[in-house]
């Protein structure tokens, strides 16, 4: 607890940077914590969304011949469960725990863009919604979450599915990439004194380098989207080969960005795995250099395996080598993660908890992921098997392996610090064992339907194949799987609403948060804590200091260097403001414009945007000596 | 050099902190310019993709890109990054005129820019458009989005001469300046890349 | 006599190439013989300008790998330096140099082997062949 020997500064800190509850502050807040658990919620609920979706797809697969949607329909469904699961639920959900925790593990006050944050959060909603409603009114993207070009293309998708898909997620990677370019640069500038590189907690690690393949990856994407929509909407011939143009091209950008994009949504999961563990091991996690090494090279290496996912298209062996080599050996770093986080149970002692539960099952789950993985890895077997069940196999046990099993982790770990409600032991196991049962009742089976040759994406499939009993034991676990679930939400919403009062220190870890109160003040941290080695709440150094040391006064917060954490000076934060959601508003107006081709409201729209933004950057009017006039 | 070269590799010399002591402003230009360079190295790397799988490049019908126009664009362009360095060395000394002075420079050579980009495009529009051929829907799109970046710009050095008009900048305070001038600088470099891509190297 | 600032300079880029070098290596490797051989087998060619395209696909794994075994030269002795170099107290200066340099050589090493375990393949397949 960061008791100040100067108390009356806490409330002048309390005035400063509270935010009196009410309509105008839930519009114009910038506070990283609420935003944090903004971007949570909303993700949850897009998670619902889309889980409703599957379970209504594997009802339909449960048997033979089945009559319970359409092909149209479950081509819509099965596209709008794989993006919303990937663009609108994980990202946006581990986005929401960095937000959060970041700068309360680097002792910081805020993001160094709190206006910027905010307008990320109110983008991704809207994001979501104008996606969602598609649904809603039967026009939802249909051809897959890959959106393979010719049959996104004219004239095979004419309706305005496919143009939700492409000017949707244009939309939703303008949240995307800010929302990264916030926590690189915090993370760089906010750092607490005395906190180098060496010295950063492994999430925060983790969401920076997931930043930095934002930065890298999203253009691709962008690219690709837009051009789709030129093709689409005013004839351009990027892909028709007819008029100069390549269908591979479509695949080339979509997986430069596609591969990436799984390590985005599971880089963050693997840091909050290194972020539980130690609290249940007694000890820091092993090998912290190594696993900083692991992250990085991750990171950079998964720019460089794409074709993989391309090796049936007939291209020269010789090119799909040099992605074979790069897609085996990335394995190592993905290893050397494993052990370490297996050696730190090793070494420590463990006690068990429902977040270690959830660690386990990570563990294992994703390793599997993993194996069949690297089988996919070389050429030959990849295309016994592309585009089979044996793939849905795979990338169901190594996204929820490897990002849901570590969020559930996260989320039971640090809801006592986000809501200061702790949870019920209990319920949650039951959640546990119940979702890792059902979890692999539904996708085990996959593996084994996919080598006896039943395909991806299709609606329905004939009784006669030996697919059924499989189909029929995945549709039993997904109902386990869902109940599971459930228990969760119950558990989380139960815990907030009549959860036992929490501590500021439950866990007894290692990192800043729990330097902090539960939930934490507005400030964050009175006195801007001095970082001496990796485990700072484990440090006695700093725990005094929180206690006794100067208090950082005013709507301020402190920067430090970039490497080593050196004592920069103080920068002013910015107050609440309705402008992020303006401007988020007018960029929905310029994206509902091009939907309908109502291309004069995208133009009004734009000028909105412009309009917002000159005015969110206008410097104050200053003097000439404030401002320095020679 | 050598003997650099042989201290540089002295432990402390290797731990010397670099990069160090940049603002948050500077961070977040410089990795918002890092994303924008990727977006036209996607769009240049599909121009490359499809090209080098072409026969005739451009394809038969449509002629090499005229050189007069964009070479007189360049001549107005590059040297516009110029102004605005003179500009932020100013009012880096509180010297508040060759600030204004160097924005108005910037700006009419960039409007300069965008005019001669409307008038080649008046006339390629007559040759060939973006539906015509992949080769068209990838120039204009190619070269429009780096003009509505040079757009963009032009609208950042306008809003800044105002703010500059106002009395909002002085040696103390001058971050704006040199974040928009990053900006110019990069659309300055992609401009280099565009014109050697689709204008130089065809006739290679 | 080399300034104190030309040092601290030069200290710090041969810093980042110990760390990253490998990794900027690689991708100039990947996207250079990958490309080279998509485009050019696509275009229905197996010469580049006249260079025959194994030949430049060859190029486009020697190059990279003799500069990412630079980098990892590098990053090894810096790191073996910068381990038995003095600390100072609380300064953190030379550990999180350490930690880094240690990070480049791993992943130099691994970039390496990635550049050479895909670069086998140009001794075993034509550049074409499908």
């Amino acid at each position: 607890m960061s008791v100040s020997t100067e108390p009356a500064k806490l409330d002048q800190l309390e005035q400063e940077w509270g935010e009196r509850p009410s309509l105008h502050s839930w519009f114009s807040t910038v506070d990283h914590k609420r935003i944090g658990r903004r971007y949570m919620v909303t993700a949850g609920i897009f998670f619902i969304i889309a889980g409703l979706d599957a379970m209504i797809m594997r009802t339909q697969l449960a048997r033979p011949n089945a009559t319970v949607l359409s092909p149209e329909e479950y081509d819509q469904l099965f596209t709008m469960h794989g993006t919303a699961m990937i663009f609108l639920f994980s990202t946006p959900m581990f986005f929401g725990f960095g937000n959060f925790l970041v700068p309360l593990m680097i002792g910081a006050r805020d993001m160094a863009f709190p206006r910027l944050n905010a307008f990320g959060y109110w983008v991704f909603a809207f994001a979501g919604i104008v996606m969602f409603s598609s649904q809603l009114v039967g026009k939802a993207p249909d051809g897959g979450w890959f959106g393979y070009v010719p049959l996104t293309d004219k004239p095979y998708s004419s309706g305005i599915n496919l143009d939700v898909y492409s000017l949707g997620l244009l939309f939703l990677g303008v949240s995307t990439t800010i929302g990264a370019i916030n926590f690189i640069v915090t993370a760089l500038k906010m750092r607490a004194p005395g906190m180098s590189l060496n010295r950063v907690p492994l999430f925060v690690w983790a969401i920076v380098a997931t930043s930095f393949m934002v930065i890298f990856a999203l253009p691709a994407l962008n690219v690709a989207n837009a051009m789709l929509f030129l093709d689409r909407r005013f004839g351009a011939h990027f892909f028709d080969p007819a008029h100069g143009g390549n269908t591979l091209l479509w695949q080339h950008l979509f997986w430069i960005f596609g591969h990436p994009d799984v390590y985005i949504i599971v880089m963050p999961a693997l840091g909050i795995v290194s972020a539980v563990l130690p609290a249940f091991c007694r000890r820091g996690v092993v090998a912290y250099p190594l696993l900083v090494l692991s992250i990085v090279t991750i990171s950079i290496i998964s720019f460089g395996v794409w074709v993989h996912h391309m090796f049936a298209t007939g291209l020269p062996q010789l090119s799909y080598s040099f992605f074979s080599a790069a897609s085996t050996l990335i394995t190592i770093p993905s290893g050397i993660q494993i052990f370490a986080w297996l050696a730190t149970m090793l070494r420590g002692r463990i006690v068990v908890r429902t977040p270690f539960l959830f660690l386990v099952g990570f563990i294992v789950t994703f390793v599997l992921g993993g194996f069949t993985g690297v089988m996919f890895a070389i050429t030959a077997f990849d295309q016994q098997v592309t585009d089979s069940y044996f793939v849905v196999a795979h990338f169901h046990y190594v996204l929820f392996g490897g990002a849901v099993f570590p969020m559930l982790a996260g989320i039971y770990f640090w809801l006592p610090k986000i809501t200061g409600k702790m949870y019920a032991e209990r319920l949650s196991r039951w959640a546990f064992w119940l979702i890792f049962l059902g979890f692999n009742t539904t996708f085990f089976p996959m593996h084994i339907s996919g080598l006896l040759g039943m395909p991806r994406r299709i609606y329905s499939y004939p009784g006669d194949l030996g697919w059924d009993v499989w189909n029929l034991i995945s549709t039993i676990g997904a109902y386990i799987l869902a109940a599971g679930l459930l228990l969760v939400l119950i558990g989380v919403i139960h815990a907030v609403r009549r959860g036992a009062p929490a501590e500021d220190d439950p866990w007894g870890g290692d990192t800043l948060e729990w330097g902090t109160a539960s939930p934490p003040p507005p400030y964050n941290f009175a006195v801007v804590p001095p970082v001496h080695g990796l485990h700072p709440m484990w440090d006695e150094r700093t725990t005094t200091a929180l206690a006794t040391g100067k208090v950082l006064e005013g709507h301020q917060a402190m920067t430090t260097s970039e490497l080593d954490g050196q004592v920069e000076g103080t920068i002013e934060m910015p107050e609440e403001s309705l402008l992020p959601l303006a401007a988020a508003l007018a960029i929905l107006v310029v994206v509902l414009g091009l939907l309908w081709s109502w291309y004069w409201m995208a133009g009004v729209g734009a000028l909105f945007v412009f309009g917002t933004v000159a005015r969110w950057l206008w410097p104050p009017e200053r003097s000439p000596e404030e401002a320095g006039v020679a | 050099m050598t003997a650099v070269v042989e201290e540089a590799t002295e432990p402390r010399a290797l731990a010397s902190e670099m990069p160090a002591g940049r603002t948050t402003g500077w961070w977040g230009m410089v990795m918002f310019v890092t994303t924008e360079a990727t977006v036209f190295a996607a769009l240049l790397g599909s121009y490359f993709y499809i090209r080098f799988q072409s026969g005739q490049w451009p394809p038969p019908g449509i002629e090499d890109p005229k050189l007069t126009k964009v070479v007189i664009m360049t001549a107005l362009l590059l040297p516009s990054s110029v102004p605005v360095m003179w500009a932020e060395r100013g009012i880096r000394k509180g010297q508040r005129w060759r600030l204004r002075a160097g924005l108005t420079i910037t700006l009419v050579l960039g409007l300069g820019f965008l005019a001669m980009q409307a008038w080649e495009y008046s006339e390629d529009l007559k040759k060939h458009t973006l539906t015509t051929d992949a080769y068209s829907s990838l120039f204009y799109t190619i070269t429009g989005f780096h003009g509505f970046h040079v757009a963009v710009g032009l609208l950042m050095v306008g809003w800044l001469l105002a703010a500059s008009l106002r009395g909002s900048f002085g040696y103390r305070r001058h971050e704006r300046v040199r974040l928009t001038a990053i900006y110019w600088h990069f659309v300055d470099l992609v401009w280099v890349a565009i014109f050697l891509s689709l204008y130089l190297s065809p006739r290679l | 006599m080399p300034t104190d600032q030309q040092v601290r300079k030069t200290g710090g880029l041969l810093f980042w190439f110990a760390v990253l070098g490998g990794a900027l290596s690689w991708a100039v490797h990947l996207f250079v013989a990958w490309g080279v051989d998509e485009t050019t087998c696509g275009g229905g060619h197996t010469d580049v300008a006249g260079i025959p395209l194994r030949g430049v696909v060859a190029a486009g794994v020697v190059l990279p790998a003799l500069v990412t075994a630079a980098a990892l030269l590098v990053a090894w002795r810096g790191w073996r330096r910068a381990s038995a170099a003095k600390r100072s107290g609380d300064d953190p200066r030379m550990e999180r140099t350490g930690m880094l340099l240690l990070v480049g050589l791993g992943a130099d090493a691994l970039f390496l082997a990635i550049i050479l375990a895909g670069g086998a393949a140009v001794l075993v397949f034509a550049p074409c062949q499908r």
